[in-house]
């Protein structure tokens, strides 16, 4: 006779969220199999879009009813308020990139390819292009991703996250290579983020090992608490951690671990750039923040020093590298890694100030991110999407309104008052001054410098050159882009005149251990 | 036996697999690099799981090994994919996204 | 003495494989075609190509193989939870059931779409 096992307690209201949106995939795995294809579509947006809002009521309800800090699943699952932060940073997040999937009035029938076994370039690929249907596996695929990014930023031991973080890195490889159009710069992408991306997680995982046999657990807290007393090796510990820290680095697209990011970027198809550029950026910087913290909080004095420099090689290449850039997304690409270094400052402030001003950079550079990419999908030519800078040229005077708002998004991008980068960039410097990683801040002002000159290369370009005569043409959006634009564009302007409450709610507590 | 030998080793593989994701340039051949890593993985966590005396290891490879299959079959599905359209799976020859 | 089951098992594996031989020897059908002279016998014949190295296999064998890995590794978890059923109780069995109705779900999903014809 065997002795029952001690099962883990889980903590169902709390994990609700996440149940939700993986259930919902599945739900849409099965509709995929069962439901014809005229109907797909339809059937798959309304399941989405409902689960991301059911699964808000959800983590709204725990958050004023469910206990504070605590973890589940025997502490592989945090349940603490930066988590609990981050999951709504993510389904609000979601829910725009979903807005921005559906939409199938800009490209006929959809950014994503009719069926993705046709091979481009031929007859079928053109027939194709012009038919109004489109893979609709595309929304259980987002919505998989998402749950994989909830639960890599909130899992409290290291096995959880390699399973979260390949979770959320799968399905995102897959819709990186569906674009409708250019197909061979889609699947280009996509190979190349899955190679570098696959390469990056046997990094993250030789990570986990070392620090397994360091602690003799995966566990974050064993990790630190092992830091204090054992009679192993610390270049386990060191070596681990490196590994690990550049998995984690690669998806955050943080400074010399970015080459994946401007190809991915422009080769995807855009409503995925947006998702990947504000969803992944969440997921990535809130694991980082969570394992820096909570594993290696305790030894800090050792590693500290090359993280500032990561953080400052991250500022100063993509603020330098994106002055160069020819192409919108490219160049979109280039100050989302420069952000990922500003980002760090506030990672590396390393106390609940620094919390606080990492989560509600996230926040307001990813509303900013999707509504962004969703203008950038409007400026359209014969053959797609016209993302060549030279062909925005007198935008202003074709099309005042998208002009302004992608102006007040480029200047939000480069922290001008009154936008939320302003206040994200500020918060985040503050912290890293209190902490006293002053000639960090000192280089993050003036990397800002140098990416406010490509920004503002576009502001002027597109006010002041003439408009050529065979340029791009703007496409009126349809009801879900115009929607996931006006959500980014609202939430930037609204935190950048009035950010207190956000940051009172990111700044609401710590990790759990 | 000393365990400490099966920790050379699997850093030896990694290694292996490591360079080998560096200089070859069949798109296969680098994928088959990386598995090579996860496999080094692999002895590492069992390794560790023996010296430290608990399951924990064990079931680590459990997992890294299901992950593992489920990235090559999204490995394998994009690179057939481009395949077909280049007839060539060379890394060298995907080259059109730059500067 | 405690090492009989081992020998047992060695027994009932040798044995096994002696049988399996000698059925298929005796029983099966003996007809030979190209595919099955191959060095990597699959039972697919890869089409016909000029090139040093032989030739390709159809995409249909790849996806076949995808799935195979996909459905065969799965089952690993299979065999932990089967050694600690009684310990687990119902909690593990529901667990186990919803595990395998997840991959029953993409299992319907390959089926409707056709993965599973080959043509």
């Amino acid at each position: 006779m065997t002795t029952p096992a001690s099962l883990p307690d889980i903590d169902y209201a709390g994990v609700a969220p996440v149940l939700i949106i993986l259930g919902a995939a599945c739900i849409g795995v099965l509709l995929e199999a069962f439901v014809p294809r005229s109907q797909r579509w339809a059937v798959q947006v309304v399941l989405s879009l409902l689960a991301i809002v059911v699964a808000a009521i959800a983590l709204g309800a725990y958050l004023y009813t469910g206990p504070q800090n605590t973890s589940t699943f025997a502490g592989s699952i945090a349940l603490d308020r930066p988590a609990l932060f981050l999951w709504g940073t993510l389904l609000a997040l979601g829910l725009g990139s979903i807005l921005l999937i559906a939409d199938r009035v800009v490209e006929p029938g959809g950014a994503f390819v009719a069926q993705a076994g046709i091979r481009p370039g031929t007859m079928l690929d053109k027939e194709q292009a012009n038919r109004s249907s489109m893979q609709t596996e595309v929304f259980p695929l987002a919505l998989f991703s998402l749950a994989g990014m909830m639960i890599f930023c909130s899992a409290n031991d290291l096995l959880s996250m390699f399973v979260a973080l390949e979770v959320l890195s799968l399905p995102l490889y897959l819709m990186c290579g569906l674009a409708r159009r250019r197909r061979l710069l889609s699947q280009e992408a996509a190979v190349k983020y899955f190679l570098l991306g696959a390469f990056a997680s046997a990094f993250f995982l030789y990570g986990v090992a070392l620090l397994y046999g360091y602690a003799n657990s995966v566990k974050l807290a064993d990790i630190a608490n092992a830091a204090g007393g054992t009679n192993r090796s610390d270049a386990l510990l060191f070596l681990g951690m490196g590994l690990l820290l550049i998995g984690l680095l690669f998806k955050g697209s943080v400074g010399p671990f970015h080459t994946w990011t401007p190809d991915v970027y422009q080769g995807a198809p855009t409503p995925m750039t947006a998702f990947m550029g504000a969803c992944t950026k969440v997921a990535a910087f809130g694991a980082i923040l969570r394992v820096l913290m909570v594993a290696f909080g305790s030894t800090h004095w050792e590693w500290q020093t090359i993280m500032w420099v990561v953080a400052g090689i991250s500022m100063l290449l993509g603020a330098i590298l994106g002055i160069t850039q020819t192409d919108v997304k490219r160049m979109i690409a280039y100050s989302s890694v420069a952000h990922a270094g500003f980002l760090l400052v506030g990672v590396l402030a390393l106390d609940g100030s620094g919390i606080r001003a990492t989560l509600f950079y996230l926040i307001s550079y990813g509303f900013t991110t999707i509504a962004a990419f969703g203008v950038v999908s409007l400026v359209r030519d014969g053959t797609g999407e016209s993302t060549s800078l030279s062909s925005w040229a007198g935008l202003g005077k074709r099309s005042p309104l998208l002009a302004g708002i992608f102006t007040f998004l480029l200047l939000a991008l480069a922290g001008i008052p009154l936008t939320s980068g302003f206040v994200s960039k500020f918060v985040v410097f503050a912290a890293g001054m209190s902490a006293g990683i002053t000639p960090l801040v000192v280089l993050g002002l003036i990397a800002s410098t140098i990416a406010a000159f490509f920004y503002l290369r576009v502001i002027v370009l597109m006010y002041f050159s003439e408009p050529a005569a065979d340029g791009p043409t703007v496409t009126l959006p349809g009801m879900y882009t115009t929607a996931a634009i006006t959500l980014g564009t609202l939430v930037t302007l609204l935190l950048g005149v009035y950010p207190s409450f956000m940051l009172d709610w990111a700044g609401t507590g710590g990790f759990v251990v | 036996m000393t365990p400490t030998y099966y920790l050379v080793l699997s850093g030896v593989l990694f290694t292996i697999g490591t360079i080998g994701v560096l200089v070859r340039r069949n798109a296969i051949v680098v994928f088959m690099c990386i598995e090579l890593m996860l496999n080094a993985v692999n002895l590492t966590l069992v390794t560790f799981s023996r010296i430290n005396g608990g399951l924990d290891g064990q079931i680590m490879a459990f997992f890294v090994m299901v992950v593992a299959a489920a990235e090559v079959v999204v490995g394998l599905a994009i690179i057939t994919s481009i395949f077909r359209t280049r007839r060539s799976a060379s890394v060298d020859d995907s080259n059109l996204l730059k500067y | 003495m405690e090492y009989v089951p081992i020998l047992l098992l060695f027994v009932l594996g040798f044995g096994f494989a002696v049988f399996s031989v000698t059925i298929a020897e005796v029983t099966g059908p003996r007809r030979f075609n190209k595919a099955k002279q191959e060095g990597y016998e699959c039972g697919i014949e890869p089409s016909p190509q000029p090139v040093v190295g032989g030739g390709r296999m159809p995409v249909a064998y790849y996806l076949t193989a995808m799935l195979f890995i996909l459905f065969d590794i799965e089952m690993v978890f299979l065999y932990p939870f089967a050694v600690t059923a009684d310990a687990l109780g119902v909690f593990g069995l529901v667990e186990i059931v919803l595990f395998i109705a997840t991959v029953a779900f993409a299992y319907a999903y390959v089926w409707r779409r056709g993965g599973l014809d080959w043509n």
